[in-house]
């Protein structure tokens, strides 16, 4: 009976080692220790035995029964952690189901970019109305009456509005300099502010030229400031908007409202500033213009020039997130197509 | 503006060996973008002067001829050439193989090969004047006319940018950039800016003198628009052509050249930037006056124009009436003639704004009136005198000047102007020495005297027209010549006094990005100007919204008043290519009333407000589906964006909404705004095709954002909570709010419920008609034990017996 025993034993042992499944396991169970298991029929057999063996043979298979439920537990573990629930067909590759479908305009994305770098630099965000007086869109500003640069903004002046006094006569916004004043006149300084929005040109739109676009404009006023501090402001918007460090240039340019003025021009981001067809082969970009707020500009504002100074920025948003994205139709911002907008989330 | 870089040279010396890409890149770091560096002689690549050595007919083709072209070398070519105008012994322009070429001036360019034509081998091609870029310079009579450069007296071989003088360098400069530099508007103004930066010798242009002694004179009548005017009257010219170096420069310079006469004028003012202008003397009765003209007082101009003129203009006249628009244009009658003997010539100064309103009001914007308009200073007169009279007595030598007069009004003096230097050196932000300081200003015609703190500084009398007139301006003379570039960025100090905190515009930013990144919905611009068709459509009515003068298009004048109209233009043009979306926009609206301004008592501007508008349009969700996902966006939106709650009321039904799908939005008893389905009507006046479109629009002015969040917290359930469906049937109409007010109103259908809330409804088959079944889900718990589910029971059914009673519900059998 001993041989036996052990027979059975190492025979379940075997089985139990093979069973590759669940299944496979359940009916090794089955088949040594359950109610008709080999084992268990054994167990029918003791009352057969010679009393004096009885005591020992019992035990060992009591023992036997145990180490096969034992093992066989220990193995339906081990087949459970090597298990799937599914198939082993399940396509993982499977696109997963997108969380939410919506998303933010790609200058709306820019504007709020910038808004955190200046915010984390202590600027406050300003917004004005669009509608505003020739007043604010050229006399505040230090444009002489008749000036020609007056001219170089072609300007929507609202039916009915569009005669008379400068005070009087009203247009959508030229651009944001004007608001800037406004700013001025109602808060005390130092002054340090961004103020995003969107101004309107009368022209003809192509590519490159629409009707409605965005600025950015960012100022600083204060006893101390020379416009070599305007650099960082520059550096700050560009690093920000690119992710890197991008080479730029100040050089010399005319605006009625600074003084002095620059152009800001950033190296060309697609060809690296060897020159090519975006930058017309100088490797340069005019981004924006700058300078230091005219003394006219700062006395329309209620400032004294001899105490105050600043730095000004104006930032073409759409140039900059078509330099950022590689976008070639500058319409296509106000199209309200999804096509488009979809693919900046 | 155009220039050429070999006629600059004429007066300052640029080293032969300058690196032009430098210099160009030098005056637009300094002084005016520099578009463009174009080495002109590549215009004229594998262009060669060839003489026709014999001209053959071509054995299948009336029109064309085949020449034997000899272009150097020995080598004689066949060329096969349709021109009217071949002769044996011309010398023509020959574009070789490689050339680029423009068919009779027209088109894109195209580069030559050999080829045959009509059978006939041909070398290139013999070209017209236009065909190479050249028709203002060499002006064809007629058509398929050949260019004949019989005139240039140069060898069969010729490479033809050396035979016409090509062999330059342009430079294109953006007009935009020296709008506040009129001394720049010629090649001597450029010239002096380019010694200027590298230190070079700048020419100068001698005065021309004279002593001639007649009654010959000028009267200025109006010294307010004329501060200077030379008059010279001359005898012995006559109608020419001018040389063609002359006429080759002002042909570079980007005008036509036309007569002797006419060139020297238009040549003076591309050297000096002062316009002149040349009278027919024979033509003048009496002397010149110079005054305003009289209302109604007609003039016709050269370019046939008659204009009828107004007091604010000002004319030059004879006795007989005005002869030319001051600064503008010359008159038809008296300016130069076919048989012109003696001329006056005008060398004069006119007040800028004023030559700006002539010019804009009768549309004549001029080479003339663009360069006064800028304030040239009455001392360039000396210069453009000067140079004139160079080139007549050049031109003519038989001249005889028989008058001159040189009415000065006003001799203008240099802008004095003091500076601190411890103030320049704050705004620089670097110490620069006194003699570098006074080395760059005196580069420049500047004079400088600097007395302990106080440099004094008097502008030169070309930079004293407004230019100069601040110490700022001074400053940034003195900083661009440094070279901006040439500054380190310095950090900005600043104090902070607490954190930046402006509820308003962060509100406006959660709700975009709770829309956009939890709703699901797509942000879009629209412009905004509304089309009239969605104006229609949308709002009906166009009462209190503004117009603009000059619109974009006729149909789109009105600027909006409401999101609405553009949002539905975008769901429709959305529609193409998709079938389910949600957009919103976020934008100024504006409102023909409550004028005012709070900057500045004299100004009024309109009411002005912001709105958040959102379009949801679907054609495979259900309206019912559509108006929870919408309202749903709306209702969870306070909670999300932290502002004040609003609520949903039904007291207005807007315009443009369904008869019964449409709330009004409250906040504090006032309306802030609506929501609700696009009526039939109204979505197909749209173009809206399979789509259901649920709108919202709200004032995002009047939202009030809170001052800190208002979350509370709750402790959570000691004891378990069940939630228990029970599915009822009630009247069609019975409204889910007062089902949940007769569950969870004042009066608590059972003490043991903690909430109550909608799963769905349904109408439709196994319902009778007339009612519509309601699935609740309740919430039932105690805050002292566990409930049996007897108690549960118990507890919903205290609520559907309550809900038997007061809402006439009865629970579903099926």
């Amino acid at each position: 009976m001993k041989d036996k025993i052990n027979g059975i034993l190492s025979e379940a042992k075997n089985k139990i080692s093979e069973a590759a499944s669940e299944g496979e396991l359940q009916n090794v169970k089955s088949a040594y220790i359950g109610k008709q298991g080999a084992l268990s029929l054994l167990m029918k057999e003791i009352p057969t035995l010679d009393v004096s063996l009885r005591p020992e043979m019992g035990k060992l298979l009591n023992q036997a029964k145990n180490e096969v439920k034992d093992l066989i537990d220990e193995k339906r573990v081990e087949l459970k952690l090597k298990a799937s629930e599914v198939s082993p067909d399940f396509d993982c590759s499977v696109p997963g189901i997108m969380p939410s479908g919506g998303g933010l305009h790609p200058i709306t994305q820019m504007c709020y970019d910038l808004n955190d770098a200046f915010r984390s630099m202590g600027f406050e965000i300003f917004e004005e109305d669009e509608i505003t007086s020739e007043m604010y869109a050229f006399d505040k500003l230090n444009f002489p009456p008749n000036h020609p640069a007056r001219e170089s903004m072609d300007t929507y002046w609202l039916e009915g509005h569009d005669s008379g006094s400068t005070n009087e006569k009203l247009c959508l916004r030229p651009h944001l300099t004007g608001g800037s004043v406004r700013y001025m006149q109602t808060h005390k300084p130092p002054y340090r502010f961004v103020y995003p929005g969107r101004v309107y040109r009368n022209e003809t739109t192509d590519a490159h030229h629409e009707r409605a676009f965005f600025q950015y404009e960012a100022l600083i006023v204060d006893k101390d400031i020379t416009f070599t501090s305007g650099k960082v402001m520059i550096n700050s918007i560009l690093s920000k908007v690119f992710g890197r460090d991008v080479p730029v240039r100040m050089r010399s340019g005319f605006f009625p409202f600074v003084e002095p003025g620059f152009e800001i021009d950033m190296q060309c981001q697609v060809c690296g500033g060897k020159g090519c067809s975006v930058c017309k082969h100088v490797g340069w970009i005019e981004v924006m213009p700058g300078g230091s707020p005219h003394p006219n500009v700062l006395r329309a504002a209620g400032l004294d020039p001899d105490e105050y100074t600043g730095f000004y920025v104006n930032i073409g948003l759409d140039r900059l997130v078509m330099m950022r994205y590689g976008v070639d139709d500058v319409r296509l911002f106000h199209s309200a197509d999804l096509r488009f907008l979809k693919q900046f989330r | 503006m155009k220039l050429s870089l070999s006629w600059i040279k004429d007066y300052v010396n640029i080293p032969e060996d300058a690196d032009l890409k430098k210099l160009a890149y030098d005056l637009t770091m300094s002084t005016v973008e520099v578009e463009d560096v174009e080495e002109l002689a590549r215009r004229f690549d594998n262009m060669l002067v060839g003489v026709i050595e014999k001209i053959e007919p071509h054995p299948n083709a009336d029109r064309l001829r085949v020449c034997k072209v000899d272009i150097g070398g020995g080598e004689i070519k066949d060329i096969v050439c349709g021109g009217i105008n071949l002769k044996e012994g011309m010398r023509v322009a020959v574009s070789c193989p490689g050339a680029v070429v423009r068919w009779h001036g027209e088109g894109e360019p195209v580069v030559i090969k050999n080829s045959k034509l009509r059978g006939v081998e041909s070398y290139g091609m013999i070209c017209a004047s236009d065909e190479i870029g050249l028709g203002e310079l060499f002006p064809a009579e007629q058509e398929a006319e050949i260019l004949d450069l019989s005139a240039f007296d140069v060898p069969a071989g010729t490479f033809l940018a050396d035979a016409l003088d090509m062999n330059d360098i342009l430079l294109e400069i953006d007009n935009k950039s020296m709008t506040n530099r009129p001394d720049l508007w010629g090649h001597y103004g450029i010239a002096r800016e380019i010694a200027a930066l590298y230190d070079l010798p700048l020419k100068e242009i001698k005065p021309f003198e004279t002593d001639v002694q007649s009654d010959f004179r000028v009267e200025i009548e109006a010294p307010d628009r004329c501060t200077r005017y030379i008059g010279v009257e001359m005898s012995g010219v006559s109608v020419k052509p001018s040389p063609y170096k002359m006429q080759n420069r002002i042909w570079k310079a980007g005008m036509r050249p036309i007569n002797a006469l006419v060139d020297i004028t238009n040549y003076v003012m591309l050297a000096v930037g002062n316009p002149t202008h040349a009278f027919d003397a024979d033509n003048i009765t009496d002397h010149i006056v110079v005054r305003h003209a009289s209302e109604g007082e007609k003039l016709l101009l050269l370019n046939d124009n008659e204009l009828t003129l107004c007091e604010d203009d000002l004319v030059i006249t004879d006795s007989e009436g005005p002869v030319a628009l001051a600064g503008v244009m010359g008159g038809a009658k008296d300016s130069i003639l076919p048989k012109t003997e003696r001329v006056i010539l005008e060398v004069a100064n006119f007040e800028a704004a004023g030559i700006r309103r002539t010019a804009l009001r009768y549309d004549t914007r001029t080479e003339a009136s663009s360069r006064y308009e800028k304030a040239i200073d009455p001392e360039r007169c000396d210069q453009a005198l000067a140079l004139s009279m160079h080139y007549f007595k050049e031109l003519y030598p038989e001249l005889k000047v028989t008058g001159f007069c040189d009415n000065y009004v006003k001799k203008l003096e240099g802008a004095q102007i003091d500076v601190s230097l411890t103030w320049l050196e704050k705004r620089l932000g670097k110490h620069l020495t006194d003699d570098e300081i006074q080395g760059k200003l005196e580069k420049l015609g500047f004079e400088v005297q600097i007395d302990g703190d106080n440099m004094h500084v008097t502008a030169p009398t070309w930079r004293s027209t407004g230019d100069i007139s601040i110490k700022d301006d001074v400053m940034e003379e003195v900083a661009r010549m440094y070279g901006y570039d040439n500054f380190d960025a310095t950090a900005f100090t600043t104090s902070f006094t607490g954190a930046i905190n402006q509820k308003d515009k962060s509100l406006v930013r959660n709700i975009k990005e709770y829309l956009a990144v939890r709703c699901g919905m797509q942000e879009v611009y629209t412009y905004p100007w509304m089309n009239d068709v969605f104006v229609n459509a949308v709002l009906q009515n166009t009462d209190g919204i503004l117009r603009l003068s000059t619109p974009p298009a006729p149909d789109l004048g009105y600027i909006r008043s409401s999101l609405l109209p553009n949002l539905c233009e975008a769901v429709v043009k959305n529609e193409r290519y998709f079938n389910d979306f949600s957009i919103f926009e976020e934008a100024q609206v504006f409102f023909d009333k409550n004028y005012t301004s709070v900057y500045d008592e004299t100004e009024s501007l309109p009411e002005q407000r912001r709105h958040i508008g959102a379009a949801f349009a679907s054609s495979v969700k259900d309206i019912n589906t559509l108006f929870r996902e919408a309202k749903g966006v709306l209702e969870y939106m306070p909670r999300y964006t932290h502002m004040e709650a609003y609520e949903f009321r039904k007291e207005e039904k807007p315009v443009w909404a369904d008869n019964v799908v449409w709330l009004n939005i409250y906040l504090d008893d006032q309306k802030i705004g609506d929501m609700g389905l696009v009526a039939k009507k109204v979505s197909m006046e749209c173009g809206v095709k399979n789509l259901s479109v649920m709108l919202f629009e709200l004032d995002t002015t009047k939202l009030k954002p809170l001052k800190s969040r208002t979350n509370k917290f709750t402790h959570l359930a000691e004891y378990p909570e069940t939630d228990y469906d029970i599915s009822m049937l009630f009247d069609a109409d019975a409204a889910w709010h007062d089902i949940y007010d007769a569950i969870m109103g004042k009066k608590k259908a059972s003490a043991l419920l903690k909430d109550a809330s909608f799963v769905d409804e349904y109408r439709g088959k196994q319902i009778p008609s007339g009612k519509k079944s309601v699935t609740i889900r309740l919430t039932i718990g105690s805050d002292e034990k566990t409930l049996t589910s007897q108690e549960i029971e118990s507890a919903a059914n205290q609520v559907m017996k309550k809900l038997g009673k007061k809402m006439n519900a009865e629970l579903r059998t099926q």
